[in-house]
């Protein structure tokens, strides 16, 4: 697109006609194809990732013709397309994927269409770094959207800050981190999903509540597990309790690899719990370490984990599945997707279904490491919560009007005051408020799937 | 064997004590040069790496304050991040002025000795963690102290790998300069034993030749040089007036420019 400041009404029509020097009308099947296979090679990632068939709300027969790119606003990320934590960026793209193929084909926001700039930092620092410069440089680029991981997004937030006067905004990052939310970089960012500090605080809460007050952390050494663990020892602290031990391990580290040494360094502090500050597949070697050497406490995780990779390799080829991951306790930002009762929940299950966006090919993202084919997980915690971001981010553009311009994002934003996203908590977000979301679930394993947790002392009681 | 190849023999032998000693001594400067270049390089190295260290903690102590003060610890950690990819800085920890680790990159855990160390001691420091290695730890204070102290561990296995490089090209050099050295100097000396060789041969065969009675003649009297002068003379001295070719009418002491 060129500027959206400078973008001009849409066009709608209620036919495919042809428009002013264009051969022929655009069909639905092309219009797909030109969504997902035109744009993929851009590389925009066009948001009309439909199928035929498709059922379309109540009184929406408008079709919307995509010919010129003013009618396009592009949205950049920098997120894990290759790498050990590859699933958290490719189920967050999935995820908002399923919402703006629906909005799309529906009209778009306020006439335009929503599509995604796709690049992969391999949720590696430098990668991110680089590709947030290239976005801030695309003049196309409208936003910043859906970037994975603390040590990424703390090392991209100084480009931001370099680049003020684009008045370019991260939306909503796959963090619970602080930097995003405090000053110096915290005007330069929002978020939707609560903070780390508040799901490790209802973690110890829910903890001390029931006498398991000797807590340790194992954690990624990091800027992710550093935010976490300040967390814990911040929410300890509130009881007149400290962290009794920790350990870490190295970014990227695998599921294969042996957490032994970890599990020895805490299980010498005798710790009642442990909370874990990682990416799925070093937690879930280190919770099958914890369980094969005997340590039999709770091992808590935070929302950033991705519950369901964690579980998958937990059980893959195991028959004792069920107990192998029974100390398993992971804390949530969105509720559960199994919770069809909420507004936005069965919107996502539809949409999923739908359209059940695959993970972005070769042609739409170069990966920085190759690897092997990804396995799309149905639902998700972490696309759900992809849901809900391009649910509101679709809400913030569409009270831009027509003319929407980089100035007035925050504007925009501030606007959200009471907005009902469909989970059962109102977003709001103001001058000082640049958090939507405050709410933390917890959830365990049962039946290979995670289910909320109402009863911490039936469950862990000490 | 003849006895010409026998006389060459005996001059050898009085060139071998010159030989020896001059291998001797060139391998006497190449082992002073080589510990004093060890000294000397280990010594800078080490003081080298010290002084990066201090300077790092000492930048990483002037970055921290505000990140501290604003208890942004996620920055804090990246920031140390950052600085631990430099080559031979093994491991940075920041305690606050209580001595709480705030923020550190050990894995899997903090070592013993590190814990029951004093972080308000920033004077440099060697330890040796087993499981990591051997370290030169140096330390600088936040904010005079009263915010904390960073702590930085460089590599004294990389450091020694440095000089033992360092070193090892120094000496190669010299070993180089010895051997060439040497061999330069058998040439010479043999270069220098060969005419005597020939002399002390002619000499003999000069003894041989009056027993018989007969007057010898050989090459040896016809050189231009001071070995010339002394076959001419041990030749007169035994028999007289040479009355032979022309080159043994040389006149003794002749014109190889003595001085």
């Amino acid at each position: 697109m060129g500027r959206p400041d400078e973008a001009g009404a849409p066009e709608e029509t209620s036919a495919p006609e042809p428009r002013e020097g264009e051969g022929r009308p655009i069909s639905r099947r092309a219009l797909i194809r030109s969504g997902i296979g035109a744009l993929a090679g851009a590389p925009l990632v066009g948001g009309l990732a439909a199928a035929d068939g498709l059922r379309r709300p109540p009184g929406r027969h408008l079709r919307r013709r995509w010919a010129s790119p003013d009618d396009e606003i592009v949205l950049g990320v920098s997120a894990a397309f290759s790498g050990p934590s590859r699933a958290l960026g490719t189920e967050l793209y999935r995820g908002s994927m399923a919402y703006f193929s629906h909005l799309n084909e529906n009209g778009g926001v306020n006439g335009r269409r929503l599509s995604l700039r796709l690049l992969d930092d391999g949720y590696q620092p430098d990668p991110c770094v680089a590709n947030t410069i290239e976005l801030m440089r695309d003049d196309s680029v409208f936003l910043l959207f859906n970037y994975v991981g603390t040590p990424t997004v703390t090392r991209a937030l100084p480009v931001l800050k370099k680049f003020r006067d684009q008045q370019v905004y991260l939306f909503f990052p796959f963090t619970g981190a602080e930097p995003q939310r405090e000053p110096p970089y915290g005007e330069f960012a929002f978020n939707l999903r609560a903070s780390y500090r508040q799901e490790t605080a209802g973690l110890v809460d829910n903890f001390l509540a029931i006498g398991r007050r000797r807590v340790a952390v194992f954690y990624q050494n990091d800027a992710y597990g550093r935010s976490g663990w300040a967390g814990v020892r911040e929410a300890l602290a509130a009881h007149g309790e400290t962290i009794v031990g920790e350990a870490t391990y190295t970014r990227g580290t695998q599921f294969d690899s042996s957490m032994r040494d970890q599990v020895e360094v805490l299980e010498r502090r005798s710790p009642d719990a442990i909370i874990c500050i990682g990416a799925y597949a070093a937690c879930a070697a280190f919770a099958r370490d914890a369980e094969e050497l005997g340590l039999h406490v709770p091992v808590a995780n935070v929302s950033f984990v991705g519950s369901e990779n964690l579980l998958a390799l937990m059980s893959e080829g195991r028959s004792d599945a069920g107990s192998h991951t029974r100390w398993l306790v992971n804390s949530q930002v969105v509720p559960s997707y199994a919770d069809t009762s909420l507004r936005a929940v069965r919107e996502y299950h539809e949409l999923m279904a739908r359209y059940d966006p695959p993970p972005p090919t070769p042609d739409q993202v170069a990966r920085i490491v190759e690897n092997e084919e990804y396995e799309t997980v149905p639902q998700s915690f972490v696309s759900l919560e992809g849901f809900l971001n391009a649910k509101l981010i679709a809400e913030i553009i569409r009270r831009m009007g027509d003319d929407p311009r980089r100035s007035r994002i925050e504007d925009a934003v501030f606007q959200v005051r009471d907005y009902d996203l469909g989970v059962g908590e109102r977003v709001r977000f103001g001058p000082g408020r640049r958090q939507g979301l405050q709410r933390v679930y917890y959830t365990f394993p049962e039946d290979g799937r995670f289910v909320p947790l109402d009863d911490w002392a039936a469950r862990f009681g000490a | 064997m003849s006895a010409r190849h026998e006389d060459e023999l005996r001059v050898r032998k009085l060139f071998r004590k010159t030989r020896f000693g001059f291998a001797a001594l060139f391998g006497l400067v190449v082992l002073s040069i080589s510990a004093l270049s060890i000294r000397t390089v280990s010594r800078e190295l080490r003081d080298e790496y010290v002084g990066n260290s201090e300077s790092i903690a000492k930048n990483i102590a002037d970055s921290s304050v505000d990140i501290l003060l604003n208890r942004n610890l996620a920055t804090l950690q990246s920031l140390i991040d950052q600085f631990v990819q430099i080559q031979s800085i093994r491991y940075i920890y920041i305690t606050s002025d209580e001595g709480e680790f705030l923020a550190h990159t050990f894995v899997p855990g903090i070592p013993d000795q590190i814990l029951e160390s004093d972080p308000s001691v920033n004077e440099p420091v060697e330890r040796s963690i087993p499981g990591l290695g051997d370290f030169v730890e140096v330390g600088s204070p936040i904010l005079s102290g009263v915010a904390g102290n960073v702590h930085v561990g460089m590599d004294l296995e990389l450091l020694g790998l440095k000089i033992q490089r360092a070193v090892g090209q120094q000496v190669y050099l010299l070993c180089i300069i010895l051997v060439v050295g040497v061999l330069a100097t058998l040439w010479l000396v043999r270069l220098a034993s060969r005419p005597l060789a020939q002399l002390l041969g002619y000499t003999t065969v000069l003894a041989h030749s009056r027993q018989r009675g007969t007057t010898p003649h050989d090459p040896i009297l016809g050189r231009d040089d001071e070995i010339g002068d002394m076959a001419r003379l041990m030749h007169f001295a035994a028999v007289g007036d040479p009355d032979g070719d022309e080159s043994e009418k040389r006149p003794i002491g002749g014109s190889h420019g003595r001085g």
